[in-house]
């Protein structure tokens, strides 16, 4: 085995970005629960006497249901009901009936005794097979082509990466006669209980959602309640009973939303300087059955590239339809757009951090170009197509722009008079931290140790908070819980000031958990919570939340070998810098940086959505043969959380995939002088690359 | 999962009779369990019963006693030895290295402490095809080998077909070329030669190996093999199967390669011997790349690539010829040019 781990590198992931939060030592509050199993996921909710559902799918890309036995599916011992909707199946997936029985096994037998008869269809399974010929250059594009200096024509594509959640869709309905639990998981808590109480055929009133634990979203558990979830109610509604609904593994990998594929063909007239004359930009994408949402956003990398974006198509096949999936379209434009800037750097004989620093817009790219380009060492990178060795060393640049939030939703906090706070807010937490954030921006506002704070959230019935997405949960709900924080303190010294008898609260303040007066220490928190009244004190929001400026830039730095032999292409060392304003819980923070990062190669390297291309099945829909990065493929990532001068918070859940997967396919052109235009670059592809050198593999 | 039974056999001769019983319509093995929950989950197969076979060993056997031995000039290995046990052995690593290296990567190190070597001899193959509950591919009594015309990236470039699998266990090839003997009960044989335990699809489309109804692998035993290498290409570094992999074994004459055995894994339906670059390796130093590149090039000759596995080609002489200098502990050519 090769070793591929390099003797110079730090085995720790320690970057120095302390001192550049609230909070820079706090770990998540929830780690102990997830690492014990003590926190119980939507997916963990088995109730007593729970019905559940089995779903009636398309097992080929396109088929019609010719014949099925409804009576042997309902004669199976433990089948409550069995209902076939739908004929026609046009991708593998698509429900078409479901089942609801007493048990998960009862529902699979009657999945068998239906016995299904199918008559397949042909079927699309990409955009290639949707576009016959790539559109001719306008008359426009054309001319500039025809007098150029130099110029390129590439087509660049990425695959249908399904987002994978580790706890599938759905939900468990917890059925108590006159009300109802709903154990969702979902990024929206709110959204999530829209409509059930129609299917449980209660007052919307009586309708709880809980969602403590959410083992992962990615933007796919947005919008409503989940499919799985509608038809777990629509049981408890009919019979009265607890339900659940979750898909298994393959339904989760095929039918509850992908990002799409994407093609982009640039064709770019340029001088020997790297200034670009002209051309355009054609992008497409991969929508399956829906209708839209396959954006390919080649702007993303913030480049002024002057070239006219000339049409976005979205084409159909026969797979699922896309939801939103981190930072939906921008990673797919990025790497066209960082792999065209590079290969125009190439072609002029120019460093691609040159052209990069002349192509951006604002300085602060720059800046982080300089911060970037010397922690990889930039200055070692050999020219691309250069090497000779068998394992060669690539880097590349990527970059990535993403919008803010303005502050918004509600919080409360609650102060007890032995001095324990709550921080309540009904957002939820897929992953992200939000939970610890809450509690830090909580405690930090209120003056008192994170340790006394119970932070409240995923519950239907707490002050409204946001929809995990867009990045936005974090600049619009923890300005608004400091503001509930800031106004639960200001009550506390009010009291505190008045038993002193002073005449202005204002020479008060909470710090570290003690009261003090004119900067001096007063009394002890607990002392001064004593004095509350009996039921404590609740302080919400009083929509005083700003948000300050800051940035949502990012510059990645990616190194990595090839092994020029075999094609297999191994990250070595990443630097993310990552625009994000004031930081409020600084390991979450770096989290959320590095685990983008370890997304962003997985889909540079591994993620692929395989259909059959005769008959439309998924073949790859179990986390086994549908590859995610794993432990040995794992570079050394350093986050960088970029706060010079920024006072505002800002969202970082998206923005540091967009820059990845681009800066991993210029490493990769970096070091084998080829290429790979199409994601995952893998060995069967980078060695395509290197026999053609420039070819399509 | 369907309902079974879980039977738990105190000796071989007990599982041998379950296996043989009339009572049951679908009796399996089970050994570490790994590719059999694989199969219960998908709904592959449906046993009516489940015979543990992980924790038997020989009769003589004592609590304790060791999984790896070495006597009489032979290595044994017991049936339910871990995948982790044979990558730590002292006994392995010393006197038949080829085997620990094919090991030591397989899976994940959750997996390799569980499965067992017997298993991993006789798991089925990782065609998608074949996994799909939904494709009724040759392999599962239909009429056609989806991959001929479809997703064929993994599958065979050997074989001549009619299906396109290739054998998944690192082990056998690895053990193949150590002049791996399979010990078996139940049967009419008692050893089976594991170049003689494989057949190809031609022969039998439905199974990979030549075991009767009724037989039990109950231990492994093997020549000794120091000068012996294993490498592997792997598209993911973690948890994943070879895109090819190659098991050598030499005899070396200083630097001169005097005899050498090549066992292909991951292009056939089978671990596949080369014979005709055993015998363009000999003669060869170890130090004579250009030589060692002739000789592995050997290897693709009568390659019958499907549409998309044709960089297979490209990567079986490097696998083998990164096996040959890993064998003669020669550094890897991968220094970094950097």
């Amino acid at each position: 085995m090769l070793d591929h781990t390099p003797s110079d590198m730090p085995t720790t992931n320690r970057p120095a970005n302390a001192g550049s939060s609230l909070n820079d030592s706090a770990s998540r509050l929830d780690g102990p629960a997830k690492v014990t199993g003590a926190a119980k996921y939507g997916r963990d909710m088995h109730l007593p006497g729970a019905l559940y559902i089995a779903f009636v799918r398309c097992p080929y890309g396109a088929a019609t249901l010719d014949s099925f036995d409804e009576d042997a599916a309902r004669a199976v011992p433990g089948v409550v009901e069995v209902e076939v909707r739908g004929k026609e199946g046009k991708f593998h997936g698509q429900t078409l009936g479901r089942i609801v029985a007493e048990s998960p096994m009862a529902g699979k037998r009657a999945l068998r005794a239906l016995r299904c008869r199918w008559t397949r269809k042909a079927v699309r399974t990409s955009i290639a097979d949707s576009v016959d010929a790539l559109p001719e250059p306008s008359d426009r594009a054309s001319s500039a082509l025809d007098g150029a200096e130099l110029k390129l024509e590439a087509v660049y594509t990425t695959p249908v990466q399904p987002h994978s959640c580790l706890e599938t869709h759905g939900g468990a309905v917890e059925w108590k006669g006159d009300k109802a639990m709903v154990y969702a998981s979902t990024q929206g808590t709110n959204a999530a209980r829209e409509g059930l109480d129609k299917h449980l055929n209660l007052p919307q009133s009586s309708v709880e959602v809980v969602c403590e634990y959410v083992g992962g979203g990615f933007g796919s558990k947005l919008g409503g309640p989940s499919k799985e979830l509608q038809a777990a109610a629509a049981a408890a509604g009919k019979y009265k009973r607890s339900a659940y609904g979750f898909s298994n593994r393959s339904e989760e990998q095929i039918d509850t939303g992908m990002r799409p594929s994407s093609q982009t063909l640039a064709r770019v007239a340029f001088t020997k300087d790297g200034t670009i004359t002209g051309g355009e930009i054609h992008t497409w994408g991969g929508v399956g059955v829906a209708r839209g949402g396959g954006g390919c956003n080649v702007r993303a990398g913030r480049y002024k590239l002057g070239i006219k974006k000339a049409g976005h198509e979205d084409v159909g096949h026969n797979g699922g339809g896309p939801m939103p999936a981190r930072a939906p379209s921008f990673p797919q434009g990025a790497f066209a757009e960082e792999l065209l800037v590079d290969e125009i750097a190439f072609a002029c004989g120019m460093d691609p951090l040159a052209l990069k620093r002349k192509l951006v817009g604002q300085d602060v790219y720059r800046e982080m170009f300089d911060l970037g380009a010397k922690m990889i060492g930039w200055e070692k990178r050999k020219a691309t197509g250069s090497q000779t060795g068998t394992v060669r060393i690539g880097y590349g640049i990527g970059t990535a722009s993403w919008h803010s939030a303005s502050p918004g939703g509600e919080a409360a906090v609650v102060v007890h008079q032995d001095g324990s706070v709550e921080a309540l807010t009904g957002t939820q937490d897929p992953g992200t931290g939000t939970r610890t954030t809450m509690g830090i921006a909580a405690a930090s506002s209120l003056g008192v140790p994170l340790d006394l704070v119970a932070v409240r959230i995923g519950r239907s019935g707490l002050p409204r908070g946001p929809a995990s997405g867009g990045s936005s949960v974090t600049p619009m709900i923890a300005p608004t819980m400091m503001d509930a924080a800031e106004h639960a303190k200001e009550q506390i010294l009010e009291i505190v000031a008045t038993a002193a008898g002073a005449p202005d609260a204002r020479a008060f303040d909470i710090v570290d958990g003690v009261i003090t007066r004119d900067g001096k220490r007063h009394m002890a928190w607990a002392d001064a919570c004593r004095r509350l009244p009996a039921e404590g004190i609740t302080a919400r929001n009083r929509g005083r939340a700003a948000n300050g400026k800051g940035g949502n830039e990012g510059v990645q730095f990616v190194k990595l070998s090839v092994d020029a032999e075999t094609g297999v292409v191994h990250p070595l060392h990443v630097v993310a810098i990552q625009s994000c304003g004031r930081v409020i819980f600084r390991k979450g923070a770096e989290s959320q940086v590095i685990g983008a990062v370890i997304q962003g190669l997985s889909n540079a390297l591994f993620e692929r959505q395989v259909f059959d291309r005769n008959v439309g099945t998924v073949l790859n829909d179990n986390l086994e043969a549908y590859k995610i990065l794993g432990p040995y493929d794992m570079p050394h990532i350093e986050p960088v959380l970029w706060t010079h001068g920024q006072t505002g918070v800002r969202g970082i859940g998206e923005p540091p995939l967009v820059a990845t997967s681009g800066a991993v396919a210029c490493a990769v052109f970096n070091a084998v002088g080829a290429p790979v235009r199409d994601l995952p670059m893998t060995p069967d592809r980078v060695l395509g690359a290197l026999a053609g050198k420039g070819g399509r593999s | 999962m369907n309902r079974f039974a879980f039977a738990q056999p105190r000796t071989f001769q007990e599982a041998a009779t379950m296996l043989a019983d009339k009572r049951f319509s679908l009796p399996v093995l089970k050994g570490g369990g790994i590719d059999l929950v694989d199969h219960l989950k998908e709904g592959l197969t449906e046993p009516d019963v489940v015979i543990n076979v992980r924790r038997l060993r020989p009769g003589w056997a004592t609590a304790g006693s060791p999984q790896i031995t070495e006597s009489g000039g032979l290595i044994r290995i017991e049936a339910g030895t871990t995948l982790a046990d044979i990558a730590a052995s002292e006994i392995i690593r010393a006197k038949a290295p080829v085997l620990a290296q094919a090991v030591e990567y397989a899976a994940s190190p959750q997996v390799r402490n569980v499965a067992t070597a017997a298993g991993n001899l006789l798991q089925r193959p990782r065609c998608w095809y074949y996994r799909h509950r939904q494709t009724e591919c040759l392999k599962k009594g239909g009429m056609k080998c989806f991959a001929v015309d479809g997703e064929n990236k993994y599958h065979a470039i050997f074989g001549d077909g009619p299906c396109f699998i290739v054998h998944p266990s690192n082990l056998a090839p690895a053990l193949t070329i150590c002049d791996g003997v399979a010990h078996v009960i139940g049967g009419k044989r008692e050893q089976i030669p594991l170049a003689e335990l494989y057949h190809l699809p031609a022969r039998d489309v439905r199974s990979e190996n030549t075991l009767e109804p009724g037989e039990v692998v109950t231990h492994l035993t093997c020549s000794p093999a120091p000068v012996s290498g294993f490498y592997a290409v792997k598209e993911k570094q973690s948890f994943d199967w070879p895109l090819v992999a190659a098991s050598v074994w030499m005899r070396l004459d200083g630097a001169r390669i005097s005899e050498a055995r090549v066992c292909a894994g991951a292009v056939a339906p089978v671990p596949w011997l080369l014979p005709r670059v055993d015998g363009a390796l000999r003669g060869v130093s170890v130090d004579d790349d250009a030589g060692l590149r002739r000789a592995c090039a050997v290897a693709v000759e009568g390659a019958r690539p499907l549409a998309d596995n044709k960089y297979k080609l490209a990567l079986l002489p490097v696998a083998i010829r990164r096996a040959v200098l890993i064998a003669a502990g020669k550094p890897q050519a991968t220094e970094v040019d950097a």
